[in-house]
């Protein structure tokens, strides 16, 4: 028989005035179970959780129900107080009496019925509530950061200087990412590499920062606070305590013709290579898929002109593991190419080039050292078109989304040509200019007003050569929709922000979600924008969706707290209200057949397999096993079960069914 | 026909399985599951169209288990039962030697789950016309009627339970309705109940029932309630596209698509 | 005659409808008192049988809520609830159980006056229903017998 506690609230007036909370109180001590039942002016005051604390102890009580206001407003104020008089504060219930009762009907007989049938159904409830204790995860004070550009850079150099040790992982040969490719940056046009490498080298030389280069994910195991992660260090062919860095290996290497991936295509780099001369680290890497010696099995000139003899072909991959409390996902985006724009000549067209290629020519550090030169014959474009909106808003080609960075960095582009080639001409088709953010409409207002770039509302239907020109087809839907036609020496085209080819791969490895262009997804759109579904698992950057640097850096500097205050403790501790899958007597040990249908709805893949296994250690049977610290209490699995062999905690099927049974029985 | 028993001696002959769950002689002129342990005995085997049983039924029983790897002898249902069991992580491929058998009665050897979900996609779950019929004629109903229409069909119901120990998706060692911390169903075969454990029974075959109707030929009382996961297998195809069992898909019901369309959520 | 004043049971998740119907609260908007809440998790919580076994027990009409689709506070409850949903009002539907007397509703946290909406159209369609006698005549079958 069970002793419970009710303790009606008046909440002043707001509950006593229209529910008669005395005989509230007086019908509820007279239900099986009850022990005792008061009603008090405020119950959630200091005499208030006197009262249920006083009652607690004398009269034994084993279960509470406060009917008061919402539980997401006190519940845990009266779990709390249950607690200090020695229950356990998940016996407490609350019954909603205002929000859900006196304040939505008037004054009556019926409302104060109401108002018992509610306290009646949460009475039934109680008396099937189960002690529970706050849930204990261990924390290993180590963050893993996958991805070296910004995002990266400024979540390891915040979550290092918080005192906590950080893996960087990157998969190219430096850090840097998009980033250092950039020539200068909106609205304020200072020199991306000269705000970028010093970060770089912070990041190289922090005593808590692990930089692992040419590195990548191979498999993420575990759960918030404990995670083990494997990394595959790529083979770079060299000893990297032995290399200098001095580079001489890189201009003796007799292939030279490499298309540089940092140059976006437009310069050449040699097989053993530095992507660039601000390299983090500055040690070169042997690309096996074009050295001469892993092609033929001849070459080794690198090996004999090496000083320090550093050069090591025989050098194989290495997986490294590593155990982790937290990672956060750093791994950028990328751009559509010029080969996926049929009516933009499919790419075949050698001076239609992308936004990033034209990062790359006006870049100091570029193939042209800073100047506009078309990549076909290295003439200095008179005319020149940005075509904004390539690929983006284009459901057509599977973008609907807008890209966001294309309206600021072509404004910056037309504006870096204009200060570069003085009498040349610029054009920019574009749909909308959303250049929303601080200083960045007078961006590109400047770029229109001062540097005279011609902006035409319109999109453009087709490019194509003629007589070692390139033809712009569009419209200008401002001028009644005129067709335009302008013949120029260069095309732009500012493509749409994509996922990162591998991306829907690497989610899968960490088990989170990804939305239909391969983003990751984050947690709440709103309210968790740098979590994601799986706990301990941060997003930062644009591997989300595209964005700038300074929102790359504030969600980056976002994760990296989010990460501080997960290691600001030894333990984490949850709400008991998770998911357990039950265990019955041999033979059965589980009613759970192993069907995993709950494993397949869970949002968190918070369930995994266990064996049940005999004393000599002989496998029964396989059944589902939650996780207590990946769950989150949803109880989808718990609606799933066809067997009923997992309940949630707190929301159990026989405290749910009572529930539904009181409520119907007066 | 040779054929299948000379294989299922060999299979015995090599020890490559220790039981043989075939057709054979039944009462009458009915046919029966038979489960082969000796080579010899092989002979009993036969095949012709009076085999509706659901073999694959057996594959999850204890009984059955305990007596070694089996051989099954499976014409279509049964081979559409394997695919959902092995989607259901009931069955692994090293489990079990399939003796498949097409429609025109040859055995077909199938070495992966893979190869019969292959060949199931020239036999696509189809409902009988004359049973759409029946299902439009009651939802043409109204709905009082029709509600007394199936408490009168299911009130003969004395929860026998061989609706589900005929069907080869009902394997939870221990149902719910066995359960009593709640009582979700009444034990007792009274209307409520009836009509409580058949909605429950459907409800857990949803998006898993593959159409074998062992429920119905089990049903001593001849209670139509194919009908009902036949009304649901026509409900997920308008719903949620074409089904099938496919290994390595979720279940309909374990999924979901967010862009799914009802038209009755306010 | 007194009018006939029928038994909701509401079933709503904690994150938006509960909320929402708090919201409701705060913002003094009233309704019909005929419906009761019990709360879960997650729409997705909410089991088939439970609907089953209000009725069971004199529901007239259920009322089933939560989080609109992508607003599920955990990302997906929601999503599976509704393919849950889908099966489910087509096997009552076939079996002559009355879908009109269940209302699904997606009501989120901020939506306080579309809750007493939904409760005050639910109660009135309802009323105009009646009390659920086809069901309550089944439920009541063994009291029959036993009166006898």
């Amino acid at each position: 028989m069970s002793k419970i506690g009710v303790f009606i609230c008046h909440c002043g007036e707001n509950i006593s005035a229209t529910v008669n909370c005395g005989k509230v109180a007086e019908v509820a001590g007279k239900l099986e179970g009850v022990a005792y039942s008061t009603d008090y002016k405020y119950m959630c005051s200091d005499p208030g959780q006197t009262i249920i604390k006083q009652m607690i102890k004398e009269k034994g009580l084993d279960g509470v129900v406060v009917a008061a206001c919402s539980p997401r407003m006190h519940e845990p104020t009266f779990r709390k107080a249950c607690s200090e008089a020695g229950l356990n504060p998940y016996l407490c219930e609350m019954a909603n009496l205002r929000e859900h009762c006196s304040w939505v009907h008037d004054k009556s007989d019926a409302t104060t019925q109401k108002a018992i049938d509610i306290v009646r159904t949460l009475v039934e409830k109680v008396k099937h509530n189960k002690p529970l204790s706050t849930i204990k995860v261990p924390v290993t004070k180590k963050a893993l950061v996958i991805g070296g550009g910004i995002a990266g850079i400024q979540a390891s150099l915040d979550i290092a200087n918080a005192g906590h040790q950080v893996v960087l992982v990157e998969k190219e040969p430096s850090i840097g990412g998009h980033m250092s490719q950039l020539s200068e940056t909106f609205p304020t046009l200072d020199c991306s590499q000269c705000i970028l490498t010093p970060r770089m080298v912070e990041v190289a030389q922090h005593p808590n920062i692990t930089l692992m280069t040419y590195a990548e994910l191979e498999k993420l195991d575990g759960f918030i606070g404990n995670f083990k992660a494997t990394i595959r260090k790529k083979a770079k062919s060299i000893d990297e305590k032995l290399c200098t860095g001095c580079g001489l290996c890189t201009t003796k290497c007799p292939t030279k013709k490499i298309p540089s991936e940092f140059n976006e295509g437009l310069g050449f780099r040699t097989a053993i290579y530095v992507p660039f001369p601000q390299a983090v680290p500055n040690k070169p890497v042997i690309d096996k898929l074009n050295c001469q010696y892993y092609l033929k099995g001849k070459c080794k000139v690198c090996e004999k002109v090496c000083p320090t003899g550093a050069i090591r072909f025989d050098q194989e991959d290495e997986l490294v593991e590593l155990e982790v409390g937290a990672v956060v996902v750093a791994t950028g985006f990328n751009i559509m190419t010029t080969s996926e724009f049929p009516e933009y000549g499919y790419g075949k067209y050698p001076d239609v080039i992308t936004g990033l290629q034209f990062e790359r020519l006006a870049s100091a550090s570029g193939p042209t050292l800073g100047e506009i030169r078309r990549p076909s014959d290295g003439k200095i474009p008179e005319k020149i078109v940005f075509i904004a909106c390539a690929g983006s808003r284009d459901p057509a080609k599977g973008k609907p989304y807008c890209s966001k960075i294309c309206c600021m960095y072509t404004a910056k582009h037309a504006m870096l040509y204009q200060h570069k080639v003085h009498h040349g001409e610029s054009y920019v088709f574009y749909m909308d200019i959303r250049a929303a953010g601080k200083n960045y409409d007078e961006f590109t207002r400047r770029a229109i007003v001062e540097d005279k770039v011609n902006y035409l509302r319109g999109r453009v239907s087709k490019v194509y050569e003629e007589n070692g020109k390139l033809i712009v087809k569009g419209v200008d839907t401002l001028l009644n929709a005129k067709p335009v036609e302008i013949e120029v020496d260069m095309v732009v085209l500012a493509s749409a922000g994509v996922a990162n080819p591998g991306s829907e791969e690497l989610a899968q490895k960490m088990h989170i979600s990804y939305d239909a262009y391969n983003f990751f997804s984050e947690a709440h759109p709103k309210l968790k924008p740098v979590e994601t579904n799986t706990a301990g698992i941060y997003l930062a950057g644009a591997c989300q969706a595209p964005k700038d640097i300074p929102e790359t850096v504030a969600a980056a500097s976002g994760a990296a707290a989010k990460v501080a205050i997960l290691f600001s403790q030894n333990e984490l501790s949850r709400e008991p209200v998770v998911a357990v899958v039950n265990r019955s007597a041999p033979p059965l040990y589980s009613t759970c057949v192993g069907c995993f249908m709950c494993a397949t709805a869970c949002p968190y893949s918070a369930i995994g397999e266990e064996e049940i296994k005999d004393r000599k250690g002989n496998v029964i049977k396989k059944v589902a096993k939650v996780n207590p610290g990946l769950c989150q209490g949803c109880g989808t699995c718990v609606a799933f079960c066809r067997s009923k062999s997992i309940d949630l905690d707190g929301y159990t099927n026989e405290q749910m069914y009572s529930e539904v049974m009181a409520l119907l029985n007066e | 026909m040779n054929e299948l028993i000379q294989k299922a001696k060999s299979l015995l002959e090599s020890d490559t399985v220790q039981v043989v769950i075939g057709y054979g002689k039944g009462s009458a002129d009915k046919t029966r599951a038979i489960f082969l342990t000796k080579p010899e005995d092989c002979d009993q085997l036969l095949f012709d169209s009076r085999c509706v049983q659901n073999l694959a039924v057996y594959l999850t029983k204890h009984e059955i288990k305990h007596l070694g790897k089996p051989a099954i002898v499976a014409p279509i249902p049964v081979l559409r039962s394997i695919l959902q069991l092995a989607v259901e992580n009931q069955l692994k491929e090293s489990d079990l030697v399939i003796l498949g058998v097409s429609p025109e009665s040859k055995l077909i050897e199938f070495d992966s789950f893979g190869a019969i979900e292959l060949f199931l996609n020239a036999y696509k779950i189809q409902i009988d016309e004359k049973y759409k019929a029946t299902i439009d004629k009651i939802k043409a109903m109204p709905v009082s009627e029709r509600f007394a229409f199936w408490i009168k069909e299911l009130e003969p119901c004395f929860k026998c339970y061989a609706c589900r120990a005929a069907c080869p998706l009902c394997y939870c060692p221990k149902c719910t309705v066995e359960n009593n911390q709640p009582q979700w169903i009444p034990a007792a075969s009274h209307l409520l109940g009836n009509l409580e454990w058949h909605v429950m029974r459907a409800m857990h075959l949803a998006g898993r029932c593959t159409d074998c109707e062992a429920c119905y030929n089990a049903c001593p009382m001849g209670i139509p309630i194919h009908l009902l996961t036949k009304s649901m297998l026509q409900d997920v195809e308008e719903h949620f596209g074409p089904y099938g069992p496919s290994v390595g898909k979720r279940n309909t019901l374990s999924s979901f698509n967010p862009d799914d369309k009802e038209s009755f959520i306010r | 005659m007194t009018e006939f004043e029928p038994k909701i049971v509401a079933f709503v998740c904690n994150w938006c409808t509960y909320a929402g119907a708090d919201l409701t609260g705060t913002s003094r908007i009233k309704y019909a008192q005929n419906v009761k809440i019990i709360r879960f998790p997650c729409t997705g919580r909410i089991d088939f049988m439970l609907l089953l076994k209000a009725f069971g027990e004199g529901a007239d009409g259920i009322i089933v809520s939560g989080c609109h689709p992508n607003d599920c506070h955990y990302t997906s409850g929601n999503f599976h609830a509704r393919r849950r949903w889908i099966m489910f009002r087509g096997l009552l539907d076939l079996l002559g159980i009355d879908v009109r007397r269940i209302q699904y509703s997606w009501v989120s946290a901020a939506e306080g006056a579309k809750w007493a909406d939904v409760v005050n159209t639910t109660v009135t369609a309802i009323r105009e229903l009646g009390p659920y006698t086809d069901y309550a005549k089944v439920a009541n079958y063994l009291e029959k017998e036993a009166n006898v």
